[in-house]
């Protein structure tokens, strides 16, 4: 069994918590109005506002003139999620977060020594509140894709189970937009052919779904059935270390295509170091805006974890793509596999020094800065042209 | 097109060019080998449009010019594959080619001649004719530093330099360099003209040189190298890069000297490495007056050590290196003995023929 904990308004609730007079009040993270900042968490007071994350500050405020607004103070937040990640590790080994306030935690195996997982998930739940103050939604249920919707249902302070024989009651009279992959543009897609609730893309034949979206309509409709076989994997193990991120809109800019890439592979040779991995394979991976998915990868000669050289060779097959002429893009992703614990390559002196000591010390440099603030502090320049903050 | 010709006298040539045939191509034509005949010889050439290969072979019966464009690879396995006595009779058109040997008889699909493309290679900056064994030398001696698919694309291939004094060249993948430089008198040159020469360029080239005496020309473009041999001809396109400051890395101050048999040396170091392994290459040069130590370890924490009596009286060091590195010098070098120059255990070593100053050899050491 899968648990998803999912921590509720976690920047905002961090604050609350080491500032007790707040509580009860509408309270929100985020940059100031004047700074054209937007808002990053809101608290459960401020939402009953209209006080979204994402939202502008300025349009917050107009929204909720008496919100509490509070610097962005990521250092803290990634201190705490440490400690609510000591809490997972109590019960199992296989934690895999998906962010600073997220993670699945596989506790299969844990139930001879702690009990079934809805018992494992209110222990959670009980000891992130007496220890951090803080509280977390559980979604327990067989599998990722079911957990994940389960923790989200009975926000904030919530606790879904979805045992295994319950599954198609439960997922049946949701929304279609629950499912994962469909944004709007699906949503629509599916509305208008007469697919309103998961039960009605269930009973549509899988065939069906796949002439009309490809392979993401056979993932579809697998997802509608609650399959989803994808193993939680900690990240000490994992084979490879990628990101990948949906458009809201589809893309064919290449620049703007580039800068979107530099900055998940700033990310993902960030979190190669953080391990002590480096990877041979780089791989590339494109989505159209058909739904067509198609990924590209290449192998160099020696692993490595240093930003420049992966950005090199991964920014040479977007290139190629681009000289081919590519749809607009609705996804982007990027990754690295082959990963060894940096053997030989590691020790063996570079005659030319200077130039990869160089990008060494920049990758260095930065990691400390971000690791120090939390988050894309520094960055290489070109991976700020996204037009998003 | 028609050719009555001794099966060894096409293989030989076809083995020779048959490198520049990828396995995939872009487009057909680039599967095919051009065969043309002239002037008493038969050509053959074969191009992935990033090298151009030809090799020539004597033929007395050509009197006018007439070419086919055969599927080499199919080309090449019948005359493997057809006895060594045999005698090939091979009819080609713009359509299909008819080879006929002994009982056995192959149709071919063959593509119009006139359509197969050449490089464009347009005039050279530095020109220089030399023996073909000085360039094979040359080769030799520097091509295994080269990176293969490194980021740092203009580490793979090889640098060529032509000097008003001689010729030079120059290989390294960043943890180790060879350099050789040949001293000749190289006619009018304003400047050094340095060009570089991708991998799989240098690896055919010295192919096509392999059995080439006399002299041949090297010649230098802005955007091409060209070689030209009795018996053939290379064009390769060139790596757009700048190929990096090889005399900044080659020590100046490694005052710690040794010399030491090749053989032995070469031998100790086989012995040593076979506790290592692909992932673990590391072996540890001890130096104490008069006597050499190299020790390897393994992940299994399985040990060997080689002990070698040598003539040094330098300071005691303690020196870490790739063992691979080490026995590729000791694989191209030539004479009796090796040279060692080392500062101190952080710092690179270089390693040169006491008797034969042309080529020189840097390997950075490796934390062990």
């Amino acid at each position: 069994m899968i648990i998803h904990a999912d921590m509720d308004a976690f920047y905002a609730s961090v604050e609350i918590r080491e500032r007790p007079e707040l509580r009860g009040r509408p309270v929100a993270v985020g940059g100031s109005a004047e700074g054209r900042g937007v808002i990053a968490a809101a608290s459960y007071a401020a939402r009953q506002h209209g006080v979204r994350s994402a939202m502008p500050t300025g349009a917050a405020l107009k929204r909720c003139p008496d919100l509490v607004l509070l610097p962005v103070r990521l250092s803290l937040y990634a201190e705490v999620s440490r400690q609510i990640q000591a809490i997972f590790a109590r019960y199992t080994p296989l934690i895999e977060p998906l962010s600073l306030d997220e993670a699945f935690l596989d506790v299969s195996a844990s139930r001879r020594l702690f009990g079934p997982a809805a018992v494992i998930a209110r222990r959670i739940k009980h000891e992130v509140r007496e220890e951090l103050g803080l509280v977390v939604s559980t979604g327990v249920a067989p599998n990722k894709f079911l957990a994940k919707i389960a923790s989200d249902l009975d926000k904030p302070d919530g606790f879904v189970e979805v045992a295994a024989d319950g599954v198609q009651a439960f997922l049946d009279p949701l929304p279609v937009s629950r499912l994962w992959g469909v944004g709007r543009v699906t949503e629509a897609a599916l509305r208008k052919r007469g697919m309103h609730t998961i039960a009605d893309l269930r009973r549509q034949p899988e065939e069906a779904l796949r002439r009309q979206f490809g392979e993401h309509g056979r993932q579809l409709w697998r997802l509608a059935h609650g399959i989803d076989e994808r193993p939680v994997v900690a990240e000490h193990e994992a084979k490879s270390i990628s990101h990948e991120t949906t458009f809201a809109r589809d893309i064919d800019d290449p620049d703007t295509l580039r800068a979107v890439l530099l900055d998940l592979t700033e990310q993902v040779a960030w979190r190669l170091r953080r391990h002590g991995k480096r990877g041979r394979t780089v791989q590339l991976k494109l989505r159209y805006d058909d739904f067509r998915t198609v990924t590209r990868a290449h192998s160099l000669r020696e692993a490595t974890d240093a930003t420049q050289a992966i950005w090199q060779t991964v920014s040479q097959l977007l290139d190629r793509e681009l000289a081919q002429g590519i749809p607009p893009l609705r996804l982007l992703g990027m990754g690295v596999s082959g990963l060894d614990e940096g053997a030989d390559s590691d020790r063996q002196g570079d005659l030319f020094a200077s130039t990869a000591a160089e990008g060494k010390a920049v990758d260095r440099v930065a990691d400390d800065i971000n690791a120090r603030f939390g988050g894309k502090v520094l960055q290489r320049a070109r991976a700020c042209r996204q037009g998003r903050s | 097109m028609k050719l009555l010709i001794q099966r060894n006298d096409l293989l030989g040539p076809l083995q020779k060019v048959i490198g520049a045939i990828e396995k995939r191509q872009t487009m057909p034509m680039l599967g095919n080998v051009l065969v043309e005949t002239s002037n008493g010889k038969v050509s053959f050439t074969a191009t992935d449009m990033e090298i151009m290969l030809r090799a020539d072979v004597e033929y007395p019966e050509a009197t006018q010019p007439e070419a086919a464009a055969i599927p080499a690879r199919k080309l090449l396995d019948i005359c493997k594959a057809v006895p060594e006595s045999s005698t090939i009779s091979l009819v080609a058109d713009n359509e299909t080619g008819v080879l006929r040997a002994d009982n056995s008889r192959f149709t071919l699909v063959c593509l119009p001649a006139d359509e197969y493309p050449t490089i464009e290679h347009a005039a050279s900056s530095a020109a220089v004719v030399l023996p073909a064994d000085v360039l094979r030398e040359l080769l030799e001696k520097t091509s295994f530093a080269m990176a293969n698919q490194d980021v740092r694309y203009y580490l793979n291939g090889l640098m060529l330099e032509i000097y008003p004094r001689g010729i030079r060249a120059v290989a390294t993948d960043g943890h180790r360099l060879a350099l050789c430089q040949i001293e000749m008198e190289i006619g009018e040159l304003e400047k050094a003209e340095q060009v570089i020469v991708p991998r799989k360029g240098v690896l055919e080239l010295q192919r096509l040189l392999a059995e080439e005496s006399g002299d041949v020309s090297l010649l230098l473009g802005a955007k091409h190298v060209r070689v030209v041999t009795p018996n053939g001809e290379f064009v390769s396109k060139l790596i757009d890069g700048k190929f990096p400051d090889y005399q900044r890395v080659i020590p100046e101050d490694a005052s710690n000297r040794l010399t030491i048999s090749r053989k032995g040396f070469r031998e100790s170091l086989q012995r040593a490495a076979i506790l290592s392994n692909e992932k673990y290459r590391g072996i540890r040069l001890v130096m104490t007056p008069n006597l050499l130590t190299l020790e390897a370890h393994n992940s299994e924490q399985e040990e060997a050590e080689e002990t070698l009596s040598i003539d040094y009286d330098g300071a005691e060091l303690s020196i870490g290196f790739n063992v691979q590195y080490l026995l590729d010098v000791t694989n191209v070098m030539k004479g009796s003995e090796i040279s060692l120059a080392l500062k101190d255990s952080n710092s690179s070593v270089l390693l040169t023929d006491p008797d034969d100053p042309s080529a020189q050899y840097v390997i950075m050491p490796m934390r062990l």
